[in-house]
């Protein structure tokens, strides 16, 4: 006798957000990306009803983040990998995006002026046709400073610009507003805060498909499990219904697990834990899965190996 | 087309008339006419303030929010949701009778005494009269037992003790009502056993025969962790003849139960805090007493509530083990004191009756308030909360009952606030804000120059600059919003509800960003408690038929911005009740009827005691109550209407200006 | 279903009499409902209820447990899908697969055997061993067991060679893998036969459940399944209804946990399949590797999944540097509920300034109600400033106490003498000006 399987109906589902504009959208991609349409918990399309085509949910995408000056405190690792592109980070995109990369991040730093700001993001929209996704420095006054010259010069890439928080929100969603970029909000682990943010930037006038929520995960060994349940939790909550959770979700397994003493460390670690460069790859690769298992949309990641890893995975999973 | 309206206001009999063309706002055609009609929320149908009776012509209203139909059946009408389509005859009723009408404040009921109080049946404290027979050289009887005799010849009181203290004074007393003496004795023993052979002691001794029904006092206590309320009870009467209320001295040496349990346990501390709160109650008995014209020493009972940590404090016993896991209280419920022991400046015999907790977080306070509120004889399932300092919470009917506290803070009962103050002469208790020019409309208390702002006011005013938009729904404050008095002050934004010129002090009286965040906090709690105490016991809180509220913030609380701040919860708003101090009029019952000592003992072993930081939901409830109303907007439906209304008005205006 | 607190208390006396411990029949019924007390504490209890209350406990996925001579490991028992909802309970067992007929066995096993990682704390090793039957079954059956006491697999079809060598095992819980609609007769007579537990496999869930309720007919109990599938994608899928019926529509015959082999498609996918079947409601996961860089990682992993979460979260105690301190830089001081540890680290990190900031062990609690508990105190933040040798990592012997413990700072000097204590801000927000400012 054939078992009926329970189904879960859901009525909500995530948003699907474009990123990036070709030029007859009035950007310079030559490539754009759409994520989320999720109906169902991630990769459960069983529970979905019969889809067609365009209503299919959007595979999730990986993005390689490249830095604007050479970062001084990455893992051996990777710069090893990287090596002299990642002082020039146009070279720095295209080789990410030869890796594999869907779009790019890049992440500006507390040394650059507005000026540099705005050179290195043209320079790096020049260098390849992915949308591209850039983060303050990650000081509210510096990140303004830098974000808005910045949203201003790119006017109509559709940019995510990033990163927006609970005290520093109002400046950098009002430049997205007006110069038709999203932005990406991040809270601290925490269903409640991840929400209330959203809301927030909603209540603004933020147009809701142009918005990223990024509910900061942790990584392996370190806070990963309120991460992976904060977006089970949001999921969940967005496919109940509650509009102020469907948002595709952007997590950052790559800066998350390559900070751990796990990755960034050769010497001096206690030998059960095996060869430093698998180990390090297996940190940021299972970080990466686990977040990917639990409903991330964008998954940031920083070594090659780890994109081609993932994205085997992200292939498997959509193909149940 | 022009029409011809007529206004007749309540206090002048000559109407006022003007000329105004169709669809012409009331408001605007009153101005007109130069009569001001009062608009506090800015003219938008929020306040209901503006309400007119129509008595003659045509009008259409916009909107009758606020109103209830009988309202519109009689005629009333918002002046400024209403236009005029034709002549009218319009009535400007004064300001109070328009604000009674309104359906969202909720004022504390008068204290009545008790239905079916007997003085004779229900108290455990009686005055009577002793005739004795003088002594002689033939009777040679000892004066005390001369004075027993009586007791038991004359009122069939078999065992009467008393005090040495008034052994000494005994001789003179009947010597000086010439053997004829008012005794005040105090029966529990008798009464509550039924039995005639228990101890009866002997309060006091007073020379002749006083009337009988001349007042015979007693003074009820509530020992909140921020406000000492106290009750000088006329015990023959059962009235209240004086309700005084003020600060506990304590607050200079903590703001909560744990700093001062801290502070207890150093050197001389708990003897210092000790001294304190009986400064402030002996002062209060003084101000009460004054105020009838009788004496502190004429006070025979005494009845006490509040909090463990409180009632610790107060009999100096040493409150340490309350803070330190398992939480263990030295004693839930003292045997009855002497006023002598306990320090208070009333007869010393006077007796204490210092009101039974359940465990280190939910006291007396919480116990008294179940037995005035009656949650523990409700049919129905219903929710008692007490917005104090503690958040104590209580939910429950006749079958069973759980309780819990949380970490509120002071800031309802104007505490750690800036400009916070108690609910006295001039506090601001309630406000209201125009959202065009955000000007604010308030009321003081006693009506002269603002001093400070209430419990009650601070939940207006909170809820008035969130929906105008001077507070995002975290409570940031919104430096860009278009006032000067929205402002970067010494803790971020802030905003001044009154100049300098206009208050008491000269100085400007300010919402601050930390008030805000203190507010914010005292909320959450509170509503978070009674979720996740709902939630744990499986009880959803649509199906709570009742919400009890008390608190020592004021004589009035609008329910609607209680709602809209999301301190309560987003139901039909006849479901609550307020009920003021709850803990003091507990007291004030078990002081008049013994029974009702039985009873509140019985509470106390039936509530189950629910600590609520035994998992993380109390922690996700706080955090999502930690917004303006709430994280899910879908908990407040009411308030999520009030938004898109303002949002609806927003967008129309900002149209009309382009 | 579970039953809440208030339809528990319906059932009990209602005496509030004390003699199970608690003060009301209502905290003894919700600590019933929270399955933190036996029923059997109230002795007053009518077998009504009890026979009622038992029905409600029985758990939807059975507790299987697998022993050796002297180590066991349980798995099962699980209640929920999701870990947010109460926690997963059991980790599933991570095995290692060894072929019978690798000349090397006993020396592969005895090294895999001896690998122990320490996670904060806790030391970690493999759970047992699962011998593929490729050559002679018994001998490497005596060969492993000399060298491992933890519990076996068994990768064997034929009945005969099973017999003998769990006559090997006597006493112990071994899993025999695998039956299937064409040998489970067998196998399930050998399993009874042996107290072993038998993994039962199909490609389908509904030939699965037809299968392990012939089985269970047959008299054993004690099952574990085998999903199949050929990718991620299908093995989520699978497992994930299977979890569901069980879980959902309470059917009893998916009702046990599930096997997983992570190197089906290649040892290079090993790791990722490995850490879905963690995620994802597997009972055993068995590689084909015994790589510490990988299996280091894959046991943080499930601990982290099956961490509880209900229990307070916290963050590890130490000393956290933010924005590379120099030694000159100031030193924070604060508890370890990750919530105030993250508001703390997160303000001083956006504002770039460099601090130490020291992490106290408070139990999981905030600033203040650490503070409350007794958690936070003087004595507990001067052990935390010399166990963790602050002093060597600073040239200026400064702390900065949060604002809302100023009382504390006198006692704190009197801890630390030597050290200068400042009282910062009662809120993280006002951290950076703070620093700015008072500490120039």
């Amino acid at each position: 006798m054939p078992i009926e399987i329970p189904k879960d109906k859901w009525p909500g589902s995530i948003k699907s957000i474009t990123i990036g504009a070709t030029s007859a959208e009035g950007g310079t991609r030559a490539k754009i990306i759409t994520i989320g349409g999720g109906t169902t918990m991630p990769y459960l399309q069983f529970d979905a009803p019969v889809l067609s085509g365009d209503e299919a949910p959007n595979k999730p995408v990986i993005a390689i983040e490249i830095k604007s000056h050479k970062p001084e405190d990455w893992s051996p690792l990777l710069a090893e990998v990287w090596g002299e592109a990642m002082s020039d980070p146009a070279e720095w995109a295209k080789k990410a995006e030869e890796a594999g990369a869907d779009l790019i991040v890049l992440a500006l730093t507390v040394d650059d002026s507005a000026e540099d700001a705005v050179r290195v993001v043209k320079s790096v929209l020049s260098a390849t046709g992915l949308p591209l996704i850039v983060w303050g420095p990650g000081q509210a006054e510096k990140d303004n400073e830098l974000l808005v010259p910045v949203s201003e010069a790119t006017k109509g890439e559709k940019l995510v610009l990033g990163i927006c928080e609970d005290k520093n929100y109002r400046t950098i969603v009002a430049t997205a507003m007006a110069n038709g970029h999203l932005v990406q909000a991040r809270a601290p682990m925490d269903v409640n805060l991840s929400k209330q943010l959203n809301i927030l930037i909603s209540d603004m006038g933020m147009p809701k498909d142009r918005i990223l929520m990024d509910p900061t995960t942790g990584a392996l060994g370190y806070g990963i499990e309120y991460g992976y349940s904060v977006m089970e939790r949001l999921r969940l909550a967005a496919l109940q219904g509650d509009a102020m959770t469907q948002f595709p979700m952007i997590v950052t397994p790559g800066f998350e697990a390559w900070k751990t003493k796990e990755s960034k460390v050769g010497e001096g670690v206690p030998e059960a834990w095996g060869d430093w460069t698998a180990r390090a790859i297996n940190w940021e690769t299972i970080t990466a899965t686990a977040l990917v298992e639990s409903g991330a949309d964008i998954v940031v990641l920083r070594h090659p190996e780890s994109v081609k890893r993932v994205k085997g995975a992200i292939e498997e999973l959509i193909t149940a | 087309m022009q029409h011809t309206i007529s206004f007749t206001q309540h206090d002048k009999p000559t109407p006022i008339v003007a000329q105004v063309p169709t669809n012409t706002l009331l408001a605007d055609a009153a101005h007109i006419a130069g009569i001001d009609i009062g608009q506090p929320c800015g003219g938008q149908g929020r306040c209901g303030r503006c309400a007119v009776q129509v008595t003659g012509g045509t009008v259409r209203r916009r909107s009758t929010l606020r109103l209830s139909p009988a309202d519109v059946e009689q005629g009333y009408a918002l002046a400024c949701q209403t236009v005029v389509e034709g002549d009218v005859s319009i009535f400007v009723p004064p300001q109070e009778k328009i604000e009674r009408r309104l359906t969202t404040d909720r004022v504390v009921a008068e204290v009545t005494v008790p239905e079916g109080y007997e003085y004779l049946q229900d108290q455990t404290v009686r005055r009577i009269h002793l005739e004795l027979t003088p002594p002689s050289m033939d009777d040679q009887t000892d004066d005390w037992s001369r004075l027993q005799i009586a007791f038991r010849q004359q009122q069939n009181m078999e065992r009467v003790t008393c005090s040495v203290d008034l052994l000494r004074k005994m001789g003179q007393v009947l010597r000086d009502g010439d053997w004829n003496v008012t005794a005040v004795v105090d029966v529990s023993n008798v009464i509550q056993s039924g039995e005639s052979n228990h101890t009866i002691q002997l309060i006091d001794l007073q020379p002749g025969l006083v009337d009988e029904y001349s007042p015979l006092w007693g003074i009820a206590i509530d020992i909140g962790t921020t406000t000492v309320s106290l009750w000088l009870v006329d015990l023959v009467t059962g009235r209240v003849r004086a309700q005084v209320a003020e600060y506990n001295g304590q607050i200079a040496r903590g703001e909560d139960v744990i700093s001062r349990i801290i502070y207890a346990s150093k050197n001389g501390g708990g003897q210092e805090l000790r001294q304190r709160v009986l400064d402030t109650i002996n002062s209060l008995l003084e101000t009460a007493c004054k105020r009838v014209n009788a004496k502190a020493g004429d006070v025979v009972k005494a009845t006490i509530a509040g909090n463990s940590t409180m009632m610790h404090l107060l009999l100096g016993i040493p409150a340490e083990n309350i803070r330190l896991s398992p939480f263990i209280t030295a004693v839930n419920h003292p045997p009855i004191l002497t006023a002598r022991a306990v320090g208070l400046n009333t007869n010393p015999e006077a007796s204490v009756d210092c009101l039974p907790g359940v465990a280190s977080y939910v006291g007396a306070d919480i116990t008294a308030g179940v037995l005035s509120s009656g949650v523990d004889v409700a049919d129905d399932v219903t929710l008692f909360l007490d917005v104090g300092t503690n958040g104590e919470t209580v939910l429950g009917n006749r079958d069973w009952l759980v309780t819990c506290a949380c970490s509120a803070g002071p800031a309802f009962e104007g505490a750690g606030v800036v400009n916070g103050m108690r609910a006295t002469q001039g506090a601001i208790e309630e406000v209201w804000i125009n959202s065009d020019t955000f000007e604010p409309t308030y009321r003081v208390i006693g009506g002269g120059k603002p001093k400070g702002i209430c419990g009650s006011g601070l939940i207006a005013l909170l809820s008035e600059a969130f929906i105008t938009g001077i507070l995002d729904k975290a409570g940031n404050v919104n430096l860009m919003a278009n006032s000067s008095r929205v402002r970067e002050g010494a803790h971020g934004g802030e905003y001044v509800v009154a100049w300098g010129t206009e208050s008491e002090s000269g100085e400007d009286i300010v919402l601050s960003r930390v008030d805000v965040d203190n507010l914010l906090r005292a909320k959450a709690a509170i509503y978070a408690g009674f979720t996740v105490l709902a939630e744990t016991v499986g009880i959803l809180l649509e199906s709570v038929s009742k919400v009890l509220v008390g608190g020592s913030f004021g004589k009035y609380i609008n329910v609607e911005k209680a709602v809209q701040i999301g301190l309560l919860p987003d139901m039909d708003w006849s479901r609550f009740e307020f009920l003021g101090n709850t803990s003091v009029k507990g007291a004030y019952y078990t002081l008049l009827d013994w029974r009702k000592r039985e009873r509140i003992t019985e509470i106390a072993k039936r509530m189950t005691y629910i600590e609520l930081s035994a998992d993380n939901s109390f922690y996700e409830a706080f955090t999502s109550a930690l917004f303006l109303p709430h994280t899910d907007l879908s908990k407040f439906p009411s308030v999520a209407e009030v938004l898109e209304n303002k949002q609806a008005d927003t967008e129309k205006s900002t149209h009309v200006d382009k | 279903m579970a039953l809440s607190g208030i339809q528990i208390y319906k059932m009990l006396p209602q005496t509030n009499c004390k003699e199970c411990g608690f003060p009301t029949c209502l905290a003894f019924a919700m600590k019933l409902a929270a399955k933190q007390v036996e029923l059997g504490s109230c002795p007053y209890v009518s077998e009504e209820s009890k026979k009622q209350l038992a029905e409600s406990a029985a758990p939807p996925i059975r507790l299987i447990t697998l022993r050796a001579n002297g180590t066991e490991i349980k798995v099962g028992n699980e209640v929920v899908m999701f870990r947010h909802e109460k926690t997963f309970y059991n980790k599933p067992g991570l095995f290692l697969r060894v072929k019978a007929s690798d000349p090397d066995l006993a020396k592969k096993v005895a090294a895999a055997d001896a690998y122990k990682v320490n996670y904060v704390g806790m030391d970690f090793t493999l759970d047992g061993y699962a011998i593929e039957a490729d050559s002679d079954l018994s001998a490497a059956v005596k060969a492993v067991r000399d060298v491992t006491k933890r519990p076996l697999m068994l990768i064997a079809n034929d009945v005969t060679l099973l017999d003998s060598s769990l006559g090997l095992l006597a006493g112990e819980g071994t899993l025999i893998y695998a039956g299937d609609s064409s040998n489970y007769e067998s196998l399930a007579d050998v399993a009874k036969k042996h107290k072993a537990t038998l993994v039962i496999k199909s490609d389908s869930l509904d030939d699965l459940a037809d299968l392990t309720q012939k089985v269970q007919a047959k008299g054993v109990e004690d099952m574990v399944l085998d999903l199949g599938g050929k990718n991620l994608g299908e093995w989520l899928t699978r497992s994930t209804q299977a979890r569901r019926l069980a879980l959902k529509s309470n059917f009893k015959p998916l009702g046990y946990p599930t096997i997983f082999f992570a190197a089906q498609n290649g040892v290079e996918k090993e790791a990722v399949y490995a850490a879905q079947a963690i995620a994802k409601y597997a009972g055993f996961v068995v590689l084909d590797t015994f790589a510490p860089e990988m299996i280091y990682p894959l046991l943080v992993l499930r601990e982290n999944i099956y961490t509880d979460p209900q229990k307070p979260i916290q963050v590890q105690p130490g000393v956290y540097e933010i924005n590379s301190p120099k030694p000159e830089s100031p030193v924070l001081v604060t508890t370890n509920f990750s919530i105030t540890y993250f508001a703390v680290a997160n303000e001083v990190e956006g504002s770039g300034l460099p601090a130490w900031l020291v992490v106290t062990d408070a139990e999981g609690m905030s600033v203040l109600t650490a503070w409350a508990a007794g958690k936070f105190d003087a004595e507990r933040i001067a052990k935390a400033i010399k166990g963790f040798n602050v002093a060597d990592k600073v040239s200026k012997k400064r702390i900065v106490l949060p604002g809302h413990v100023a009382v504390l700072s006198g006692e704190v000097e009197e801890e630390l003498p030597g050290w200068e204590v400042r009282v910062g801000p009662r809120e993280a927000v006002d951290l950076p000006a703070f620093m700015k400012q008072a500490l120039n």
